[in-house]
């Protein structure tokens, strides 16, 4: 572990303007005798009651309760295993497939009365995407996922809400797909499971992570699907890529470092709440906004870029994506729009508690009956 | 002593309220001698301390005497008259404690195959505790068994109990809810005792309230009182007084943990620091422990009943897997990656 990290700060280090590698957690939990007086996790939960309590007033104690309190998952099918078996068992359990739901019940009234077929709304979401969950208030927990048929998994385990970016996305048949900050790969995997992809190319600074990444495609799809897909798995720097690939992608997904709220209140290890990474804490705004950036320049004319983060903080949601939308129009000439995306949370509203009053994007907030999330999550198109 | 009885009838000049009952008593029953005779006796021996419950007064011996002169059938009868007289001795003593007459027909009826006398000395033990008549009637009633005990574990026990603070009427909601506090062994009581005593540093003062008021700490586990206690004391920062005063320890471990964790995730709840202090001001105690569960949803966590029901649930599971945890707590935790 400790080679790989070294390896990575000698790639990292032969690129010329980077800013200095973050330091890592110099106390390590396994090998230390006692535990850190003031643990990061409680400076995380000191951080939040300050800040949150004022951005949400009093939506504040029951997304904290919420945060504090064990999450809910969401059961990812595999289509690249016997999906329609996987699908039966997990309703045998009493899951119900939310996207599937969302989607054919979520429309009140099809344009041309005809009940049978898709609602207009659908070609916005991307297709082939079959995700579980129990239903408000049941507290059940899926069985750990098995080796299935084919030699793959049967399905993934992920925060259902980090599948609503992924959905916002819509993708479609034969898409040029960028994710650039791929790991640990639930999204990337889902990108995949649309079925939609040219091209995918998985990005993540971290080599580590990058493993991880490579470990959860080789646990799900086949090796024939990947090359179909022409999947490339890289560990650069994602604020680089409007250098290295301009303009050339449909579909471009920016899952940016954030502070992982939820995270950050349960583990100790590498907490970006320590006080040695003050700093780089204070940094994120800036790196998520250049990372945005490059996403963008990434993107075709008229394609699309969701931004999304794990954190409930105004500071890395909203305010990065004004931001960036704003560098762009005055650095680059660039034009992006914000699409609005009022009627896919309506088609979401049922399984997921979405914050009422974000400016731009949606915002999924934890809530005891549905606990899932923080997830923020924007679409914009590139127009120029 | 009939003649005594008489003098001591016409003076009306001794304590008013026995000397009415025994007016009554003898009006009642018309067997001055006997009555009289006894209830000296019993005078005598309450002044001077000592219980009752000694060999019966001396009248029967007289009818000892001659039974082998007679046939069986009127042997028989004199079993009976003995039995009856007995038996009026022990209602007469009743009524002059106090008993009203409804009163000992539903304490001579409560089991019926008791001893008068066993009876009445068990009465006794509860009055000279300082119970009322009411209360007792009630009590017996509730828990039959109290009459099977011998009488000196109860003479031993009242002592116990006096001891502890717990008579001039403080035993009377003690027996109500836990009568089992004559019936136990006596180093259960001293292990919970001690537990209050020596464990979580209660005075000898706080721990007889304490017994009063929250009786069913007797039927706890000493060690899961303990850890009650050091759930209020360091979990919640609640002082040994307002333990005292809250009634804590009267409620289940579960109640006040659901109630505490939730409030104190929902942020409307902080464990005092070093001084006591907190950011923002606890909900009283009575808030969160006395309340029901609506009012406590409403008023204090400011929470909706199916939240709270999830978190129960939640709650559970999360207690259940860290007694797990701590069940193999000597094995070696895997590197993470």
């Amino acid at each position: 572990m400790a080679a790989l990290v070294g390896r990575g700060v000698r790639d990292m280090l032969k690129r010329a303007d980077f800013m200095t590698v973050p330091r890592r957690q110099r106390h390590k939990k396994k090998w230390a005798a006692t535990e850190p007086k003031f643990p990061a996790t409680r400076l995380a939960l000191q951080n939040f009651d300050m800040t949150y309590s004022v951005q949400f007033g009093d939506l504040w104690p029951s997304i904290r309760v919420s945060l504090l309190s064990e999450q809910k998952y969401g059961a990812l099918v595999n289509n690249f295993a016997a999906w329609d078996r996987v699908s039966a068992e997990l309703e045998q359990l009493s899951a119900r497939d939310f996207v599937n739901e969302a989607i054919f019940h979520g429309e009140p009234e099809p344009k041309n009365g005809q009940t049978a077929a898709p609602p207009p709304a659908s070609w916005a979401c991307s297709p082939n995407l079959r995700c579980f969950t129990f239903a408000r208030g049941d507290v059940s927990r899926f069985p750990p996922a098995r080796l299935g048929s084919l030699g793959v998994m049967d399905y993934y385990l992920m925060d259902a809400a980090s599948l609503l970016p992924v959905l916002a996305l819509g993708l479609q048949p034969g898409d040029t797909v960028l994710d650039l900050c791929a790991a640990p790969g639930g999204k990337t995997l889902a990108l995949l499971q649309t079925g939609c992809c040219r091209n995918l190319a998985a990005n993540d600074l971290s080599t580590s992570r990058a493993g991880r990444l490579q470990k959860v495609l080789h646990s799900y799809v086949p090796q024939d699907v990947r090359d179909r897909n022409r999947v490339r798995v890289t560990s650069w720097d994602g604020r680089k890529w409007g250098e290295l690939e301009g303009d050339i992608y449909d579909r471009v997904l920016v899952d940016v470092p954030c502070t992982t709220d939820r995270h950050s209140l349960h583990e100790e290890e590498n907490n970006i709440f320590k006080r040695s990474r003050k700093k780089e804490r204070q940094m994120l705004p800036m790196l998520q906004m250049q990372l945005l950036a490059a996403g963008l320049l990434a993107t075709k004319p008229g394609g699309h870029v969701v931004y999304s983060t794990c954190s409930l903080s105004h500071l890395q949601n909203e305010y990065v994506v004004q931001g960036t939308i704003e560098l762009l129009a005055n650095q680059y000439d660039i034009k992006v729009h914000v699409e609005d995306l009022t009627h896919f949370r309506k088609l979401f509203m049922d399984t997921f508690s979405f914050f009422p009053s974000c400016q731009v994007g949606e915002l999924v907030i934890p809530n005891l009956m549905a606990n899932f999330g923080p997830m923020y999550f924007c679409k914009m198109c590139r127009m120029t | 002593m009939a003649a005594l009885g008489r003098q001591v009838l016409d003076g009306h000049r001794l304590i008013p309220l026995t000397w009415s009952l025994i007016a009554r008593q003898t009006t009642r029953l018309g067997g001055q001698k006997r009555t009289t005779a006894f209830l000296l006796r019993k005078l005598t021996m309450v002044s001077s301390g000592g219980g009752l419950g000694e060999s019966p007064s001396v009248e029967p011996q007289k009818y000892v005497q001659e039974p082998e002169h007679r046939t069986g059938l009127t042997q028989c009868l004199l079993e009976k008259q003995r039995t009856a007289v007995e038996r009026e001795k022990v209602v007469s003593s009743l009524l002059d404690m106090g008993f009203s007459d409804v009163h000992v027909n539903e304490l001579l009826s409560i089991q019926p195959g008791t001893h008068p006398q066993q009876l009445l000395d068990i009465i006794s033990e509860l009055i000279l505790l300082g119970l009322n008549p009411e209360p007792v009637c009630v009590a017996l009633k509730k828990s039959p068994q109290l009459l099977k005990l011998p009488v000196m574990h109860m003479k031993k026990r009242s002592s116990y109990l006096r001891k502890l603070g717990l008579g001039e009427g403080k035993l009377k909601r003690v027996l109500y809810s836990c009568p089992e506090i004559f019936t136990m062994r006596q180093r259960d009581i001293e292990s919970i005792v001690g537990v209050l005593k020596e464990k979580c540093l209660f005075t000898v003062k706080q721990v007889t309230e304490i017994l009063h008021r929250c009786p069913c700490v007797l039927r706890e586990d000493p060690g899961e009182l303990e850890y009650k206690f050091q759930y209020a004391y360091f979990r919640m920062g609640i002082k040994h007084v307002d333990v005292v005063k809250t009634d804590f320890l009267q409620y289940s471990m579960t109640k006040t943990k659901e109630r505490h964790v939730f409030l104190e995730r929902l942020g409307r709840y902080q464990t005092p620091d070093k001084k006591g202090q907190t950011l923002v001001p606890n909900p009283l105690l009575r808030d969160i422990l006395r309340v029901s569960e609506a009012e406590f949803l409403a008023k204090t966590a400011c929470s909706s009943a199916e939240e709270f029901g999830v978190f129960k649930e939640l709650l559970a599971r999360e207690e259940e897997e860290s007694e797990g945890r701590m069940a193999d707590a000597g094995s070696p935790e895997e590197a993470g990656p």
